[in-house]
């Protein structure tokens, strides 16, 4: 989370003579990191605003005064002079009379809940100091007793509320979980309908008044007759603050710093503040005890480590004093006991300080991770995985593109019309309901990618690989790794062909079959086999694309790095070009097949359509000889008088 | 005598200087000659022989230049249809040669998990914001009794937890083999795992669909300066060696420490600018692996230690690149008006 604040409130509690650029840039490396650092001019006078990022770890940091301490501790390692000034915040006695008030809660959901009563609020202007600081961290400034809440939260870290003592009918609040549909009206006027488990403060008769570390509601809001305030803090549970503020999207910086496990010993320091500021600013007087409920107060936590540990972590050996220093200018105490530190954390770190490796940060990190040597390690190396699929997958997609082929990436997510809604899987919580589903195929995805761009005439030929995830019952889907693509103004046979180049380049022996399929027009789809598995299918779509698709690790499977050895042959072969007129509807695939199976038929390829004319070229080859005319002429009319009974083919003269 | 052709000068070539050409006939027949007469005639000889074969040469050129045929070599060159890799396939395999290099395995883990191994077994709590419906894609699918609720993988971290299974299992079955031997192996982890990712976010910086690597190494003392040691290797193989990276500290559940990775800007060379803050780029999160991870990965936190980083890929493709490109969303577009850029 970032927060911005003034140098000048930062400087209220950091004491040093350090510049702001020396600050920002040496607490960035060990603490919170200041983005920016910008110099402004604050009534005449020359300022800066930090831009500051606190991990969400740290919300002990996340206020100006978290800031200043972890400011101090850093400085004074980097050998810059620096101390924090105390908040000096005292109790006051309470008076003779205290206003009455209940608090009942439920200690699941508020670790902590207090309150003060303040009469007598004359002054409602905000001086100008506390606008212009409320103001530079990005909060309007409303009235005095308002922006005293947040500039409370701002300094001290806790947010805090300010209600109208005499709007709340029974002095109680009941703290207690919301049911499912109860409204609230917040201070601003906006309505909500809760969904139930929230933490709300009820006023004794079922109305809601406040839906607390959240926002104020409209019911018991301050305005410009209140003559009593009821100042409070409290300390609710986190998770149900998230869920909350996320579900009815009131993302408040209170709600923001609430979720992040506020320290709920800070409450105090956050009411004690606030007191004093409704007495200094609004000349507001302590009209009640400080009604506190607080059912588990922090107990001390103890973390031992050793030496060893710290610096076996650390790869370097820092001095045990040194270690002890670091750890005490964060606020813990560090014994040290034969070679291993008991540690105390104090409550404001409570929550994020629990192990050992947890010590080893705070002490790495203020010793500087740039004062540590940067080295690649010199150990073993792992045992090597062969058959990884990587390098196959990159030798297809260089095939691929090698061809013309361009590659996308399309989404994984996809509307419900482009799967099987009974064999995909469903997203609980999609983005919309265009990506609903998990893709159970390629082929919708990069039909829509052609549409696309099929805005020109210019042929193209699009490519993708990427998962497809097949649902299975009660585990993981598989997640099959497919290769496919769309052809675009390409004629038929030279798509076909680019496909047929890539398997061959893969010695994979294939065949096509010719199939029907939903998507395909009819009798324009062939599939892919090879040694009797199914490796994919190419056709022209309904749309008009030439669609295939290949799994990829059955390819992967067939795939032979290197071509069988053929011994060179010893005698050339004949070769001739055959023309030959073929009745309509013949499947010229097949009719080679029959050709290419002849004795001493080494090679066939088709040369040329006109009309219903096709020549092909036919390589005649004999391992000990080379034939001759006469012999070929033999092999010649076998071959014809074969295709003319099975195709009904007839030699052109 | 005239010559209207290559050929035809050819011939008198031949007739002249050829073997049995007049020229050399009479050069044959110097002996013949008295002893005087032999000087003047054979330097005679010479002189025609001499400005012969120059006249020849010259109107050999002659024929040349006319015969030349028209041909223009500057005409544009048909160009083929050339394909493109995408900028990420690109990106992912100039990732994965530079940690190839430092001996670092790549291996890929399932795009579609289970809680446990995004989150829970890498110590999320069970409240952690990336654990809500705001964030991560989940699915409707029956949970796992073991394992939890299935989800999209929100980073590429879930390849840690099965690395390490997969190197245990692996330790195990040597185990077995050497039952006689008792292996004294160590058990060193380097890997590295590209990979989709998934979160529930679309904006002009951000993508539902995006690519993550994670780079774990798990050995006996591994400690900070390791990991400061492979940042800073990766850092000068892939954007360029002036370009030096720093640890600030960060915070993660499943490493700890934690650290952001920083990267020295190149746009201001480190003096800062707008772009950056103050000199330096974030580049990735790391940390040391959280003790609870290790025990999860079957991995005994008191005897081995390791680190992790993880990024995006888009990231430090922008990064390096410097490709102002004003929407990451076009990456996924299928436009081959963008595509066709790369």
């Amino acid at each position: 989370m970032n927060i911005q604040i003034l140098d000048s409130w930062l400087r209220e509690f950091l004491k040093t003579k350090a510049s702001a650029k020396l600050i920002a840039k040496t607490v960035s490396l060990s603490g919170p990191t200041f983005d920016r650092t910008n110099a402004v001019k604050v009534n005449n006078k020359k300022d800066w605003i930090y831009d500051v990022e606190v991990t969400t770890n740290r919300v002990d940091a996340m206020s100006v005064y978290g800031i200043a301490r972890e400011a101090v501790a850093v400085l004074s390692q980097s050998d810059i002079k620096a101390r924090l000034a105390p908040l000096n915040l005292k109790k006051d006695k309470s008076p003779a009379k205290s206003l009455p008030f209940t608090i009942v809660n439920n200690q699941k959901l508020a670790r902590r809940a207090m309150g003060i009563v303040i009469e007598n609020i004359e002054k409602r202007n905000t001086p100008d100091w506390m606008r212009v600081r409320l103001e530079t961290s990005g909060i309007r400034s409303l009235n005095a007793i308002v922006d005293i809440t947040n500039y409370v939260m701002l300094e001290i870290g806790h947010p805090t509320h300010a209600f109208d003592y005499d709007k709340i009918k029974n002095k109680k609040f009941i703290i207690r979980e919301s049911q499912k549909g109860e409204k609230i009206t917040s201070f601003d006027g906006k309505n909500y309908e809760l969904p139930g488990g929230d933490i709300i403060f009820d006023d004794g008769e079922g109305e809601i008044i406040d839906l607390p570390g959240i926002i104020g509601a409209k019911n018991s809001v301050v305005d410009e007759n209140t003559r009593k305030v009821l100042f409070f803090v409290d300390n609710s549970s986190p998770r149900i603050i998230r869920k909350t503020s996320m579900t009815l999207n009131i993302r408040t910086l209170a709600a923001a710093l609430n979720e992040k496990n506020v320290d709920p010993e800070l409450a105090e320091i956050a009411l004690l503040r606030g007191i004093n500021l409704f007495q200094t600013v609004c000349k507001g007087r302590i009209a009640s005890k400080i009604y506190d409920n607080y059912p588990n107060p922090y107990k001390t936590k103890t973390i031992s480590v050793s030496k060893k540990f710290i610096n076996s972590r650390l790869g370097i050996d820092i001095p045990n004093t040194q270690i002890k220093k670091i750890l005490v200018s964060l606020g813990f105490t560090a014994d040290l006991q034969k070679d291993e530190f008991k540690i105390q954390i104090p409550s404001f770190r409570a929550s994020d300080i629990n192990i050992p490796e947890d010590i080893v940060e705070e002490v790495a990190r203020i010793y500087g991770y740039h004062n540590l040597p940067s080295e690649l390690m010199a150990t073993s190396l792992p045992q090597p995985v062969f058959n990884t699929t990587f390098d196959f997958e990159a030798k297809l997609k260089n095939l691929l593109v090698g061809h013309g082929g361009r590659e996308v990436y399309t989404l994984s997510m996809v509307p419900a019309k482009w799967v099987d809604t009974k064999k995909a899987l469903e997203l609980k919580n999609p983005l919309g309901k265009n990506s609903r589903y998990l893709k159970t195929s390629l082929m919708p995805s990069l039909i829509e990618a052609a549409q696309k761009n099929r805005g020109g005439k210019e042929p193209f030929h699009i490519f993708e690989m990427a998962n497809v995830y097949i649902p299975k019952t009660g585990q993981l889907p598989k997640e099959k790794l497919t290769v496919a693509g769309v052809f675009f103004n390409y004629p038929y046979r030279e798509a076909k062909g680019i496909i047929e180049a890539i398997l061959k380049k893969l010695n994979i022996k294939y065949f096509f079959g010719a199939e029907d399929m939903a998507g395909f027009i009819p009798s324009k789809r062939v599939k892919i086999i090879s040694e009797g598995e199914l490796l994919g299918e190419l056709g022209v779509t309904e749309s008009d694309f030439i669609y295939w698709e290949l799994e990829v690790e059955k390819l992967r499977k067939l795939t032979k790095a290197l071509a069988r050895y053929q011994p060179i042959p010893k005698y050339p072969a004949q070769i001739e070009d055959l023309t030959l007129i073929l009745p309509p509807k013949t499947q010229v695939g097949e009719l080679m097949g029959l050709i290419e199976k002849q004795k001493y038929v080494s090679k066939v390829d088709l040369r040329d359509i006109h009309k219903d004319a096709y020549t092909f070229r036919i390589w005649y080859r004999h391992p000990s000889k080379t034939f001759t005319n006469k012999e070929v002429e033999k092999l010649r009319n076998k071959i014809v008088g074969e295709l003319s009974k099975k195709f009904g083919a007839v030699l052109k003269d | 005598m005239a010559a209207g052709n290559d050929r035809e000068l050819e011939e008198i070539r031949i007739e002249y200087l050829g073997r049995s050409g007049r020229l050399t006939q009479i050069f044959k027949n110097i002996g013949n000659l008295e002893e005087g007469e032999k000087k003047s005639i054979g330097l005679l000889i010479n002189e025609s022989k001499n400005t012969l074969q120059k006249l020849i040469a010259t109107q050999k050129n002659k024929f040349k230049e006319t015969a030349r045929e028209w041909f223009d070599p500057t005409i544009p060159g048909e160009a083929p249809r050339t394909g493109s890799l995408h900028i990420i396939t690109q990106a992912i395999e100039e990732i994965a040669e530079v940690f190839k290099q430092i001996g670092f395995i790549r291996m890929r883990y399932p795009e579609v998990d289970w809680d446990w191994f995004a989150f829970e077994g890498l110590n999320f709590d069970k409240n952690h914001p990336a654990r809500d419906d705001w964030e991560t894609f989940w699915l409707n699918a029956p949970e796992s009794k073991k394992y939890g609720t299935m989800l999209l993988t929100p980073h590429t971290s879930n390849g840690q937890i099965r690395e390490m299974q997969r190197e245990m299992q692996r330790e195990m079955q040597r185990e077995m083999q050497r039952e006689m031997q008792r292996s004294k192996k160590n058990l060193p982890i380097r890997m590295i795992n590209i990979a989709k990712c998934y979160r529930r976010q679309s904006d002009i910086s951000h993508t539902p669909m995006f690519h993550q690597f994670e780079g774990l190494v798990v050995d006996k003392d591994i400690n900070i300066t390791h990991l400061k040691g492979v940042l800073d290797y990766f850092a000068k193989a892939y954007f360029g060696k002036g370009r030096v990276t720093r640890l600030r500290p960060h915070n993660f559940p499943f490493t700890e420490p934690s650290f952001e990775v920083d990267i020295t800007c190149d746009i201001c060379a480190g003096r800062g600018c707008r772009l950056c803050k103050e000199g330096w780029l974030e580049l990735a999160g790391a940390g040391m692996v959280h003790p609870n991870v290790l025990k999860n990965g079957g991995i005994d936190p008191k005897k081995y230690t390791g680190f992790a980083f993880g990024t995006g890929v888009e990231r430090v493709l922008m990064m390096k690149s410097g490709l102002k490109i004003p929407d990451l969303r076009l990456l996924y577009s299928s436009d081959l008006h963008f595509l066709g850029q790369f």
